[in-house]
């Protein structure tokens, strides 16, 4: 069976009396990883994940955390993954 | 993939990130490898969606599209991509794409009410010539239109009115931008004497405070808001004030939310210019020097047809264009009606927020930047809207310097390029050039190597008339081009649907997908789109930008460029220009359109071998010359010298797009200052020198209801719009299965209070009943959308549920853009409705 891989990358800026809590919520979420930017208020995070429809989902949620004011993508890859079996 | 090509593909992704964001990332997610080689042929195109102007990275592998990034060396968006743009890549692979043309038929032959049957080019255009020359040989050229784009590219616009104006010799063509931004555009011109903003995206870094007047920018220009927000957050004394008929995602993240009543921003405007003059704001010496008082007719219609009741009772409904000369007195007594207490009552603020937000206007210190989009254009009053805004700016002089902006944002990705600077409305020409001025005719057909007095003078049918029009009968051969009218133009059961499918009239549409538009066709036309054809787009900031052709498109698909000149050929001279003109003028007998439009020895005056060879060109090769090169230049000597300077054409290819006047290859952020502007006099300081006076005018109007407000039966005003993950009508982002489950089905935004009166649940189905027809959809009380009580909020991208059904046709009288923004209507629950069917 073939499935995919998705890397994506967004930034997020938030609110910088807020950063703690969103740091913790973008922590939460399957598949994102934060990579640096919390003392700028723009954080750098990538999503790793089997779909595109979970790349919208992430996206979503991560922009209905509190204190964030925007969440945008940048970078977009993804190829099948074989299993090897 | 294994595991190492993730982590290098991870590390890719958050070096463009952080390149993108400007932040420095810790040396242990520095790790960048660089042996991968991931085998895509990377190449430079503007974003295929919005106003903005985005630019995107677009890689290709083995002929087709399969990643995009956000281009970092694009000015406009630094590397960022929001999440229209981040799908592009599947736009054009949706698995019902047109890929051949379809012709209803029976036994063989066209017949209105056959069934569509693929047919080759030639059986389509062979069909469609006949019906094009035996309206034009019975009706004349007034029976013959078009309806364009604001996402054609600049050469689709300019050869569309090539073929329109002096091939059919009518102006019957208007674009769908007449629905976007019509009122904008003609303000424009009203105020200044030229079309488009003064200012540029780089007054977001300088302005100390951003008004979005109706504008949702966090969803609808998402990247633009990005720079709003970096401005915001680095410069702590930003201010951000967004005024809205309901709550969105904009209002949550603003300093200040202020929620009107539908239409009274007018009153607000008006007060906060009597403010400025009675706290004595006015820079007197600013608005001597460069400004001329104007006072607007009053009580104009709203637009409608003109048996209807409301254009009858209106007083200058046949005049609504009309101002006459006034004194700085004149407007500041009609502007002292509008105190604090009426634009409270009015509007529905309280006054201490009407008052902080005037004193942002009326501060000298406070750098101000105006946005607005649909809110004001899409508005009964969208001219005298758009003339407040700028009345507020030139009183102040807060205008044409960094920061100091009234700017008008743009939906689409070329309704400045296309639509405005090439001219494909009904009553313009290419420059701002106007149709019913001799002048400006006698120009054209000079540039355009015609006989003098061949293109037609009167202004063609706008959108809503095109509409009402084919209905009538009146307007007979018809092509749609780029776009889903039937689903975005208003009232459409009654006035459009009956139009298309009147067997008095030919049809047809071309599209890349089976729209709904397409479907009540007679003739589809499979169209390329995007990077499978060499672009031009002009953007809201005066930007052009250009693409090179990336892919081919599939099976018959051609762009509309192939279309519009391939079609030419069919036509001579001697079957569609009056005899005398050819009888004046006999060297032009017997050619063809395509010999007299386009293999004119301008248009076709450079070969093949000029174009890149890195990049396919179908077009050009089809005819044997470059196309695109040909028309753009050609086009290009209607603005040099003129303040609409372009640069030449191979510069654009290189750069991330040049913003006009581009006068000896430098580009032009601020316009009519001294200093930022080549066109403005030594000495003078400013100007503006769209008018011959080189002055803009402060236009003075009222505020005037709305055409249709609730009452007792019909109680709720309905606003529609559009939601970040759909593009307009969805006809391309519905095809994309991630955008659609990002936002299912269009949903009833309404207040829990006003849901609890009617006895309505979240989720429950219910029917929005106005007037003039009915949609079915479903109660949502919660979300991203919180709309005040008496207010509902209804998106217009699913086809399933036409909300324009419902909608009035009310337009502004003077620019004839449609007002989607306030109607009448009741909400009920679709099972007491249908209660009755039940046995």
């Amino acid at each position: 069976m073939n499935h995919e891989c998705h890397i994506s990358s967004l930034v997020v800026h938030g609110r910088p009396d807020q950063m703690p809590s969103i740091v913790e919520g973008i922590g939460a979420i399957a598949g994102a990883e934060i990579c640096g930017g919390a003392e700028t208020g723009k954080l750098i995070v990538t999503l790793e994940t089997d779909t595109e429809d979970q790349v919208v989902e992430r996206i979503n949620a991560i922009q209905l955390l509190d204190g964030v004011l925007a969440a945008t993508l940048v970078f977009h890859h993804f190829e099948p993954v074989q299993d090897r079996e | 993939m294994d595991l190492t090509r993730r982590t290098v593909l991870k590390a890719q992704a958050a070096a463009a990130a952080a390149a993108a964001a400007n932040v420095t990332l810790p040396a242990s997610a520095q790790n960048i490898l660089t042996g991968e080689d991931l085998q895509l042929q990377w190449s430079k195109a503007p974003c295929r969606f919005c106003g903005t102007g985005c630019g995107v990275m677009v890689g290709v592998k083995d002929g087709k599209v399969v990643a995009t990034h956000g281009d970092m060396q694009a000015e406009v968006n630094r590397g960022l991509n929001c999440v229209k743009g981040y799908f592009l890549s599947k736009i054009m692979y949706g698995s019902d794409r047109l890929t051949q043309p379809l012709l209803r038929m029976k036994n063989g032959q066209f017949a209105k009410d056959g069934e569509f049957q693929p047919v080759s080019w030639d059986q389509a255009f062979d069909e469609m010539a006949r019906q094009f020359k035996q309206v034009l040989k019975e009706k004349g050229p007034e029976a013959v239109g078009m309806f364009g784009s604001g996402q054609w590219t600049i050469w689709e616009g300019y050869a569309a009115s090539k073929l329109m104006r002096a091939g059919f010799r009518t102006n019957n063509l208007d674009p769908n931008a007449r629905h976007c931004m019509a009122s904008a555009a003609v303000t424009f011109i009203r105020a200044f004497g030229m079309d488009e903003p003064m200012g540029c995206y780089d007054d977001f870094e300088n302005a100390d405070a951003f008004v979005l007047w109706g504008s949702n920018m966090a969803e609808m220009h998402p990247i633009l808001w990005t720079r709003v927000t970096d401005r915001r957050l680095s410069h702590p004394h930003v201010r951000i004030m967004t005024l809205s008929t309901y709550e969105h995602r904009t209002t949550d993240l603003s300093d200040m939310a202020l929620i009107f009543k539908p239409n009274s921003d007018l009153a607000i405007m008006n007060y906060i210019a009597n403010y400025i003059i009675q706290t004595g704001a006015v820079n007197r010496e600013f608005v001597e020097k460069h400004c001329n008082f104007r006072m607007a007719n009053t009580d104009i219609g709203y637009g409608l047809r003109p048996d209807h009741v409301l254009e009858q009772r209106a007083q200058h409904a046949n005049d609504a264009q009309i101002s006459s000369p006034a004194s700085f007195e004149d407007y500041a007594k009609l502007m002292s009606q509008y105190t604090v207490e009426k634009a409270s009552e009015l509007s529905g603020i309280p006054k201490e927020r009407l008052e902080a937000l005037a004193k942002l206007y009326a501060d000298p210190k406070v750098k101000v930047m105006s946005l607005w989009t649909m809110g004001f254009n899409q508005h009964v009053r969208g001219v005298w809207a758009n003339h407040m805004v700028y009345n507020l700016h030139l009183l102040t002089g807060k205008i044409a310097e960094p920061g100091n902006s009234p700017f008008s944002l743009t939906g689409q990705p070329s309704a400045c390029g296309t639509a405005r600077e090439v001219g494909t409305f009904s009553h313009r020409l290419p420059a701002d050039m106007q149709v019913n001025n001799p002048e400006h005719r006698k120009h054209a057909e000079e540039i355009w190597r015609l006989p003098h007095g061949l293109l037609p003078e009167k202004v063609g049918y706008h959108a809503v008339q095109q509409d009402r029009m084919l209905k009538d009968g009146k307007l007979n051969a018809y092509w749609i081009m780029c776009n889903n009218n039937l689903q975005t133009a208003p009232n459409t059961n009654n006035e459009t649907y009956p139009g298309y499918r009147n067997p008095a009239n030919f049809v047809v549409v071309s599209d890349a997908y089976p729209t709904v538009t397409a479907m009540a066709a007679d003739l589809i036309l499979p169209a390329a789109m995007w990077v499978e054809k060499e672009g031009a787009y002009g953007n809201a900031e005066r930007r052009t930008h250009f693409w090179h052709q990336l892919v081919n498109a599939p099976g018959e698909a051609r762009s509309d460029l192939w279309q519009l000149v391939e079609f030419s050929k069919r036509f001579t001279t001697d079957e569609v220009w009056p005899a005398a003109i050819l009888d004046a003028n006999p060297g032009y007998k017997g050619k063809s359109l395509y010999d007299i439009l386009f293999a004119n020895g301008e248009v076709n005056k450079f070969p093949l071998s000029e174009i890149d060879s890195a990049y396919e060109n179908r077009e050009a090769k089809a005819f044997g010359f470059y196309v695109q090169k040909g028309l753009f230049e050609e086009y290009a000597t209607f603005g040099r010298g003129h303040g609409h300077d372009l640069a030449p054409f191979e510069m654009y290819h290189q750069v991330r797009g040049l913003r006009w006047p581009v006068v000896d290859g430098k580009e032009t952020l601020w316009r009519y200052r001294e200093g930022l502007d080549p066109y403005v006099e030594k000495g003078s300081g400013l100007q503006f020198y769209g008018n011959p006076d080189k002055k803009a005018n402060i236009m003075g109007a009222p505020y005037e209801p709305p055409a249709e407000s609730p009452d007792a039966e019909y109680d709720l005003w309905l606003v529609t719009g559009r939601v970040l993950e759909h593009w307009h009508s969805g006809s391309m982002t519905l095809r994309v299965p991630e955008l659609y489950k990002a936002f299912p089905g269009a949903v009833v935004f309404m207040h829990p209070d006003d849901a609890a009166k009617r006895n309505l649940r979240r989720g429950q189905e219910v029917r929005v009943v106005s007037r003039r027809g009915e949609i079915h959809s479903r109660i949502e009380t919660r979300g991203r959308n919180s709309v005040p009580p008496g207010l509902i909020f209804v998106p217009f991208f699913d086809a399933s549920q036409l909300i324009n059904k419902v909608t009035l046709d009310a337009t502004d009288p003077i620019s004839k853009q449609t007002d989607f923004k306030k109607c009448a209507v009741k909400v009920v629950s679709a099972a007491t409705a249908d209660a009755g069917d039940v046995p």
